[in-house]
């Protein structure tokens, strides 16, 4: 492995030019491109905070392998194998697993934010501790509750990894906050002085107050927002009452929400169809299990291209993007260590689709070369699947799959054990892997040129 | 070269772990999901229980909305309203939306005949049981809470005596106020025809139900329309027959007839019994709402 210092940096990549060859133009633009973009600090600070928070999703997708699928009430090991459940441990464990949980990916964008405005204030070289406190009580303010009920609480939504773009947004609004409101931190080391922390206090006393007046803000119009339904519970009603007689019109409205939710997946937020299953009260999904629960077959269901049957059954191998597409993509072509073992420490989580760790771990959140196969591969699955079902191939998914039923396995339990299903299902992997190939490749191309994870990573 | 191969081997043996394990878990899961689609019939898995609310005679769909809003506002909770109304031609007319994710929506069945008296309540029952298909065609669920007001509670009654067959579905609490079950007699002993029809087909209420009347008086003796002992004939259908019946008199500023669903008592009533079922306590082991809610 090779450390390129900051002040060899574009000499040894003129050097890295020479060896590296582009298959095609495409990726010679693409590489080229993210090379100029990883310039840009902002960028920068992303890919840092990201591997910042690495080791809590990871940790936490682990625990929730536990809390959903193994202890869960609707989940995939409980009601596959009933027996194992015994009321007392079980519960101890739920509870430890929640806490666990709650603590770890539960407040992922707690850590994150801290991780952005440090980052940030350090680039403009201002209090870098500071900023990153300041912040944290930030978003704690705006995401307070104002509930007569609990007294001290927060809403959960926003802290976990649906507010990953929140967190990243602000914790670089108020890195910059402090470096308009605040002076250079003066170099102690060099000094040759002990830091006065009320000094230090002092010159950062400004960005603080102003930073958390606007955090005060900020929850307030959270708070009114909420409780007036915020528009994210339109889009969301829209996608499950909306409803289009025509098949061409299902299809159409499948894949336009399919993609917005891969889209918002990827800059960490969260879009209309979770990729824990389909636990998602959709109309057309229950006039079809209707159906087939009459006619006892899920073949020819009246709406035969609804979420269930596309996109929680063909799009979602290993979490949102098709994930399991990349792991074993990285496991067959990268050689890079850092992947390797990321990859390998996800496959666990990935298996039940959970895959918070791969996001943040290799990073895929935010890294524009793995947008286009994030939001490719579960099209092109869907786009297979939807000719399969119109072909009459194979039924479409109408029975109800437990939470956290390995992806693989959501079409074959949907369609109450369709062999074809299965088939298509394989299929699906082996095209998601093929799609995945090549940005792995590029990626690691890009890593070889620009490594973000070492420099200045010791802080 | 050499190397690039010695890794491929490295991490097949993770690539065949990952075979195994869908090859292990894909044979249980498929006896599993023949076992379920035959036996659950498919309602399974369902975190939605709708509470479904009829109110009383010459009210519309619209006569909860307060009662919602108070309990949004007060709770800090955020139930969405669906308010069907069923016309004299059976069909349907529907204002209101369900939140996708909103586990305990309201439905409100009105009837634009919405005249008192036996052969008319008769009516709305069958009207009712209409509009609950309906919502069981288009929501899943496989249970539900439900609050009568007024000849609402008679609806119910009716329903769950001649229509409410379905072994999938289950009603867990029934909640009604100022039901009266025998019209206007205040003398229990005297039973009015309806009556005694609801006595006769009383084996019919569901076992596993748990059944709270709220009856309101005004001196002693009733709510100012309905007799204390018109809502305490329950007991001859009820009792014996529902898991439990208790019988809640409420008196005291809004004890009257029409003004209860307005009064903080019924109000926290309401919610604790019809509402509550383990949400409000997140601890209790019956509720994974911190768990789906942070996902």
């Amino acid at each position: 492995m090779r450390y390129t210092f900051p002040d060899i940096y574009n000499e040894s990549m003129q050097v890295f030019f020479m060896k590296i060859q582009f298959n095609n133009k495409l990726e010679k633009q693409l590489i080229l491109g993210t090379l100029k973009l990883q310039k840009f600090f902002i960028y920068r600070v992303i890919q840092r905070t990201l591997l910042l928070i690495f080791p809590f999703a990871l940790f936490g997708s682990f625990v929730k392998i536990i809390q959903t699928v193994v202890i869960g009430k609707e989940g995939f090991l409980t009601d596959v194998f009933p027996d194992l459940s015994n009321d007392f441990i079980y519960r101890q464990i739920d509870n430890i697993a929640t806490g666990l949980y709650n603590l770890s990916l539960g407040w992922i964008s707690v850590i994150a934010i801290f991780g952005a405005a440090k980052y940030t204030a350090k680039h403009f070289n201002r209090d870098d501790q500071l900023a990153g406190i300041t912040v944290v009580s930030a978003l704690l303010i705006i995401d307070y509750t104002y509930s007569k009920v609990q007294t001290f609480s927060f809403h959960p939504q926003i802290l976990g990894m649906r507010g990953l773009l929140l967190a990243i947004i602000l914790g670089i609004s108020i890195g910059w906050i402090f470096k308009k409101t605040s002076r250079p931190v003066p170099d102690y080391v060099k000094l040759g002085g002990a830091p006065s922390v009320i000094e230090r206090s002092f010159i950062s006393a400004k960005p603080i107050i102003v930073s958390l007046l606007i955090a005060m803000l900020f929850s307030t119009l959270i708070n009114v927002t909420y409780y007036a339904e915020a528009p994210g519970n339109y889009i969301n009603t829209l996608a499950s009452e909306y409803t289009s007689k025509s098949p061409l019109g299902q299809l159409l409205k499948t894949f336009i929400f399919s993609i917005y939710t891969l889209i918002m997946s990827f800059f960490g937020w969260s879009g209309t169809y979770s990729s824990a299953g389909t636990e998602k009260m959709d109309t057309l999904s229950t006039v079809n299990l209707n159906y087939a629960l009459n006619k006892h077959t899920a073949w020819n269901a009246p709406n035969p291209f609804t979420s269930s049957a596309l996109y929680h059954a063909f799009a979602t191998f290993g979490g949102t993007g098709a994930v399991l597409g990349l792991i074993i993509a990285i496991l067959i072509v990268a050689k890079d260590e850092d992947f390797q073992t990321v990859a390998r420490w996800a496959i666990i989580p990935s298996l039940f689709n959970i895959s918070s760790g791969l996001m943040t771990g290799i990073p895929i959140l935010f890294n524009i070369i793995f947008l286009i196969p994030f939001i490719l591969a579960p099209i092109a699955n869907m786009t297979m699947a939807a000719l399969a079902i119109q072909l009459h191939l194979m039924p479409p998914s109408v029975y109800p799959v437990p939470i956290g039923t390995p992806g693989p396995l959501i079409a074959f339990i949907g369609t109450n054990g369709s062999w074809q299903a299965l088939i298509f299902s394989i299929l699906a992997i082996i095209i998601s892997v093929y799609i995945y190939i090549p940005f792995v490749k590029m990626a690691i191309k890009v890593k070889d040129l620009d490594n973000l994870s070492l420099e200045e990573g010791a802080n | 070269m050499r190397t690039r191969t010695l890794r491929k081997n490295k991490n097949f043996k993770y690539l065949i772990a990952m075979l195994l394990f869908f090859i292990i878990l894909g044979i249980p899961s498929y006896i599993w999901t023949r076992k379920n689609v035959t036996t659950l019939a498919g309602r399974y898995n369902s975190p939605m229980t709708p509470i479904i609310m009829i109110p009383g005679s010459s009210a519309s769909a619209n006569r909860f909305d307060d009662l919602v809003k108070t309990v949004n506002n007060k709770y800090g909770e955020h139930h969405s309203l669906l308010k069907l109304t069923v016309h004299t031609d059976d069909s349907i007319t529907y204002s209101g939306k369900i939140r996708a994710n909103d586990t305990q929506p309201f439905f409100v069945v009105g009837f634009q005949n919405n005249e008192d008296g036996y052969s008319n309540i008769k009516k709305q029952a069958r009207w009712f049981n209409i509009a609950f298909n309906a919502i069981k065609k288009r929501y899943r669920f496989n249970s539900f809470n439900a609050l009568g007001h007024s000849n609402g509670g008679l609806i119910w009654t009716m329903f769950l005596e001649n229509d409410f067959n379905d072994s999938n579905l289950s009603i867990n609490q029934l909640l009604t106020v100022g039901t009266p079950y025998n019209f206007e007699e205040k003398n229990t002993s005297n039973h009015t025809q309806m009556l005694n029809d609801l006595i006769k087909k009383r084996d019919n209420i569901p076992h596993n139900m748990t059944y709270y009347s709220i009856a309101g008086t005004q001196l002693y003796s009733d709510d100012g329309i309905v007799p204390l002992g018109s809502v305490d004939a329950g007991k001859y259908i009820y009792e014996g027959q529902a898991k439990h019946y208790t019988l809640i008199t409420l008196t005291g500023n809004k004890a009257q007839h029409s003004d209860m669903i307005a009064s903080n008592q019924f109000i926290t009533i309401f919610h604790q019994y019809i509402i509550g079922n383990g949400v409000n306590n997140p601890n209790s082991p019956d509720s994974k709402q911190s768990a789906i809610a942070s996902q």
